[in-house]
C-alpha cells in the first residue's frame, strides 16, 4: 500500500485535475484543435504534473514510479484530456538520451509531446537492434494529440525515440470516438529521430504500460463510484435501485474488478521502482487487469444508468471511449497475453 | 511501499525453504477419515516442534510471535513446495484460534490455543443448519440453560471433519428476541459428548469429511461459552471476517503454483489438434496467460489485505472481495485444466494425489459455496464495502 505522503501527492494532483480539466472543459473544446487549453496545460506544468519523476535539476520532483502511477490513476479517474503520457515519457526519454535541456523544457510545459502508435503490421522500432541507435522512422502510424506539440513519442520494447511532428509529413485528422483524444493518420518517410534511448536501466516501454494501466484503473474506479452513487439515489418501484441484487451484484463485481486491478497496479509500480526481476510480468498483468476492469466497469456504468447512460451529455460514454484508446496504446490484450505466457514464471 | 523482502525476511525465507525440503511428509495424504486425522496432526506436530506453528500467533499461546509477513513467507514457501494443505487443522488454526484470541477468557485461551498449535486436537465448525444456510442468523439449534450447563438439541450440517474432530465452534440459540441476530451463543462443544450423532455426507469430489451432526440433549458447561450468552453473532462475525480476510492466504498463494504446474503440464500434454502441445493452441495459450496474470492480481490483493490487516488490526469486509475472486478463479482454472486434459480428465483422481486435475475440478465447485456463497459475498461487498441499501 502507498504511504500517506504518496497518497497526499495523489490527492493534490486529483484536486488540480478536477479544477483544471473538468469534463465540461473537454466538451467545450470539441471544435478546438487540442482538447486541453494552453492555460490548463501550463497550470498542470506549474504544479509539476509533467515532471513528477524527473530530478530537481531539470525542474522535476524526483519522485518514483509509484507517485507517477498515482498521478496517472487520477488522470484516468477524471478522463483528463491532453498528451500527458507521451509528454511525461518524453521528459524521461530526453533525460535518458542525455538532453537535459529538452527534458527541462518538457517539464516546464513549453514543449508538448504527441503520441505515435505504429499501425498494425508495422513494427515501429521493434525490429531495431538495441545496441544500434536508429536514425529515422518510416511507416504508417496513428498520431494523437499533436496540436501545439513539437515532438512525437515512439515507444518500443527495444527503446524509445522522439521525432519531430513536422517531419511526419501530411497529417490527416480523423474523427475520434473519444472527444478528449485527437487522432490523425500519418505516413512517415524517413523521419529523423531527435532523441533515442535504448531500453536499458530505464525501461520506458514498461513504464508506459504502467502509466496506461494506471489510467485504466482510474477509469474502473470512477465508473464503480458513479454506479454506486446512482444505485443509492435513483429510485424505481418506490425504492433505490441498489436494493436489487441485479444492480447490487453488478456493483460488487465492479468493485472486485477495480480492487484487483488497483492492487496489481500498485504492486507493479513498486516492482518497477525496486527493479524486481519479474517487473515486466507484473506490469503486463497490471495492464491486462486494468483494461479488463476499465472496459467492463465502463460498460456496466452505462447499463446501471439506463437511458441517461447512453446519452452524449452524460459522462458515462467518455469512460467507455477512453478505455478503448488506452487498450490500443502500447500493447493490446492479445499482444500482452502472448508476452505473459512467454515470460519466465514470476518470483 | 515494499515489494522485496528485507535481509532478515530473506534469511527467514531461506530457513523455511530448507526446513520444508528436509522435513515435509514424503507420502501422499491418505483419503479416509481416521488416517487423515493422524496424518494431519502428525504433520502439525512436526511443524510445532520445530517452531513453525502459529508464526504470527503470540508467544504466550505457543506461537512464534512474528508478523503476518513472516506468516506469508511461510505460506509462499509451503505453496512452492507443493505440500498438502492441513485441511483438518484449518478450522482450529484459522477460525477458532483467532476467534478465541479475540474474544475468549484467559482460561479458555490457555487451555485451547496451545493444543491447536501443537497438533493435539482437531476443531470443526457447527454453524449451518438445514434451515439456516446463507441466512445463518435463522439458526434454531436450541440451548436451554440448566444450572451451569447448556443443554443443546438440534442439527448442524456441512460440518467438515466432524467425524474426526475433538472440539467444535458451535452456534446455538439461547433466546428468541425481536431480532434473529440476538439470542445466539458461541460455545465450545466437546465432540465426544454423549448425545452427539455424526453422519458423513459424501461430496461430488469423493470426499468423506463432510458431515451432518445431530444433538440430543447434549450438555455443555456454561464455562465453554465464548463472549456473552446471546451475543454470539458478534463473535461469529469476527470469525468469518478472519476466514474471508487472511485465512485463505495459504490457498491463494498455492493457486499461483497450481497455475505454474498447469502451464508446465500443457507443454507436454497433446493439445486439441492432436499434434502440438496444448500450450500451442491459441485459445488454451491465452487462457493460461490470463490465468497467470489473474493469479498475480489475486496475490497482489492478498498482499494488500495483509498490509491492511497490519495497519487496521483486522481484515474488514474487504476480505469478501478476495474471497469472491479466489472462489471464481479456482473454478475458472479447474475448467481450464479439464480442457487441457481432454478425455484424460474423465479419469477420477482424488484431489489429494499429485497433479489430480479431475479431483480439483470437482472440488472447485465447493469454493463458491463454502464460507458464504459468492452471492452472499456480493451482498456483503454491496452493502458493507460500497454502502448500498439493503
Amino acid at each position: 500500500m502507498p504511504t500517506s505522503e504518496q497518497e497526499e501527492i495523489a490527492r493534490a494532483a486529483a484536486d488540480l485535475v478536477a479544477q483544471q480539466l473538468p469534463t465540461s472543459e473537454l466538451r467545450a473544446r470539441t471544435d478546438e484543435p487540442d482538447a486541453v487549453s494552453s492555460k490548463a496545460w501550463q497550470a498542470c506544468a506549474e504544479m509539476g504534473l509533467l515532471a513528477l519523476g524527473l530530478p530537481a535539476a531539470v525542474g522535476g520532483a524526483g519522485c518514483a514510479a509509484v507517485e507517477e502511477t498515482l498521478l496517472f490513476r487520477e488522470l484516468g479517474r477524471h478522463v483528463a484530456p491532453g498528451p500527458f503520457l507521451s509528454t511525461v515519457l518524453g521528459g524521461h526519454l530526453a533525460l535518458a538520451a542525455g538532453d537535459a535541456e529538452l527534458a527541462g523544457r518538457i517539464a516546464a510545459g513549453s514543449v508538448r509531446v504527441a503520441y505515435l502508435e505504429p499501425a498494425r503490421g508495422q513494427d515501429g522500432m521493434r525490429g531495431q537492434r538495441p545496441d544500434v541507435a536508429p536514425e529515422e522512422f518510416s511507416g504508417d502510424a496513428q498520431l494523437r494529440d499533436w496540436a501545439g506539440a513539437e515532438l512525437a513519442l515512439l515507444l518500443s520494447p527495444v527503446g524509445a525515440g522522439l521525432v519531430s511532428v513536422e517531419a511526419l509529413g501530411e497529417i490527416k485528422p480523423c474523427v475520434s470516438i473519444d472527444p478528449g483524444v485527437r487522432i490523425a493518420e500519418v505516413r512517415a518517410e524517413r523521419a529523423p529521430l531527435r532523441a533515442w534511448a535504448p531500453t536499458g536501466q530505464r525501461d520506458l516501454h514498461t513504464l508506459g504500460l504502467l502509466l496506461v494501466a494506471a489510467q485504466l484503473v482510474g477509469i474502473a474506479q470512477a465508473c464503480r463510484d458513479m454506479s454506486v452513487h446512482h444505485a443509492k439515489t435513483r429510485e424505481q418501484f418506490g425504492r433505490p435501485i441498489g436494493v436489487n441484487q441485479a444492480i447490487k451484484h453488478r456493483c460488487a463485481d465492479m468493485a472486485l474488478a477495480a480492487e484487483r486491478a488497483d492492487a496489481q497496479l500498485l504492486f507493479a509500480a513498486a516492482s518497477y521502482d525496486a527493479a524486481r526481476a519479474d517487473t515486466e510480468f507484473q506490469v503486463r498483468s497490471a495492464k491486462l487487469a486494468a483494461a479488463d476492469a476499465a472496459r467492463s466497469n465502463a460498460a456496466s456504468n452505462v447499463q446501471v444508468h439506463g437511458g441517461m447512460g447512453w446519452t452524449s451529455e452524460f459522462d458515462a460514454h467518455l469512460f467507455v471511449e477512453r478505455a478503448e484508446v488506452l487498450e490500443n496504446t502500447l500493447a493490446t490484450r492479445t499482444e500482452s497475453l502472448a508476452v505473459v505466457l512467454d515470460l519466465p514464471a514470476p518470483q | 511501499m515494499d515489494v522485496e523482502f528485507s535481509i532478515a525476511q530473506r534469511e527467514f525465507r531461506d530457513e523455511v525453504r530448507t526446513w520444508l525440503s528436509e522435513n515435509a511428509p514424503k507420502e501422499s495424504r491418505p483419503t479416509d477419515g481416521a488416517a487423515t486425522r493422524e496424518y494431519d496432526l502428525a504433520w502439525q506436530r512436526t511443524q510445532h516442534e520445530a517452531g513453525w506453528a502459529g508464526i504470527s500467533w503470540p508467544k504466550e499461546y505457543g506461537g512464534r510471535g512474528s508478523t503476518l509477513i513472516e506468516q506469508l513467507i511461510w505460506y509462499e514457501e509451503y505453496g512452492r513446495a507443493n505440500l498438502p494443505s492441513v485441511d483438518s487443522c484449518f478450522v482450529g488454526l484459522n477460525h477458532a484460534g483467532p476467534t478465541l484470541m479475540a474474544t475468549a477468557s484467559d482460561e479458555q485461551k490457555q487451555y485451547h490455543l496451545p493444543k491447536i498449535l501443537s497438533g493435539e486436537v482437531i476443531w470443526c465448525q457447527g454453524f449451518s443448519e438445514p434451515g439456516a444456510g446463507s441466512d445463518l442468523a435463522a439458526l434454531g439449534a436450541r440451548a436451554e440453560i440448566d444450572g451451569d450447563e447448556l443443554v443443546v438439541t438440534g442439527q448442524k450440517i456441512w460440518t467438515s471433519f466432524a467425524n474426526t474432530a475433538d472440539w467444535q465452534e458451535l452456534l446455538v440459540r439461547t433466546s428468541r428476541g425481536d431480532r434473529k441476530h440476538d439470542g445466539i451463543t458461541w460455545v465450545i462443544c466437546d465432540m465426544h459428548s454423549p448425545g452427539i450423532e455424526i453422519r458423513p455426507i459424501k461430496t461430488m469430489d469423493g470426499g468423506a469429511e463432510f458431515c451432518e451432526v445431530f444433538y440430543d440433549e447434549v450438555r455443555i458447561p456454561i464455562s465453554n461459552v465464548v463472549g456473552e450468552i446471546d451475543r454470539g453473532w458478534q463473535v461469529a462475525m469476527s470469525t468469518l471476517s478472519f476466514e474471508r480476510g487472511t485465512a485463505f492466504t495459504a490457498g491463494q498463494v498455492r493457486l499461483a503454483h497450481i497455475v505454474e504446474r498447469l502451464i508446465d503440464f500443457a507443454r507436454t500434454q497433446i493439445g486439441p489438434d492432436g499434434r502440438r502441445p496444448a500450450i500451442a493452441d491459441d485459445e488454451i495459450g491465452r487462457r493460461l496467460a490470463t490465468a497467470r496474470a489473474e493469479v498475480a492480481t489475486m496475490r497482489a490483493m492478498t498482499y494488500t489485505g495483509i498490509s491492511r490487516s497490519v495497519r487496521q488490526g483486522s481484515p474488514g469486509p474487504e476480505g469478501s472481495i478476495v474471497k469472491l475472486y479466489f472462489a471464481e478463479l479456482q473454478k475458472e482454472i479447474a475448467r481450464l485444466a479439464m480442457d487441457i486434459m481432454g478425455a484424460d480428465g474423465l479419469k477420477f483422481v482424488s484431489r489429494w494425489l499429485p497433479d489430480s486435475w479431475s479431483g480439483y475440478f470437482l472440488f472447485a465447485f465447493s469454493q463458491s459455496i463454502g464460507g458464504g456463497t459468492s452471492e452472499i459475498q456480493r451482498n456483503i461487498i454491496g452493502e458493507r464495502v460500497l454502502g448500498l441499501p439493503r
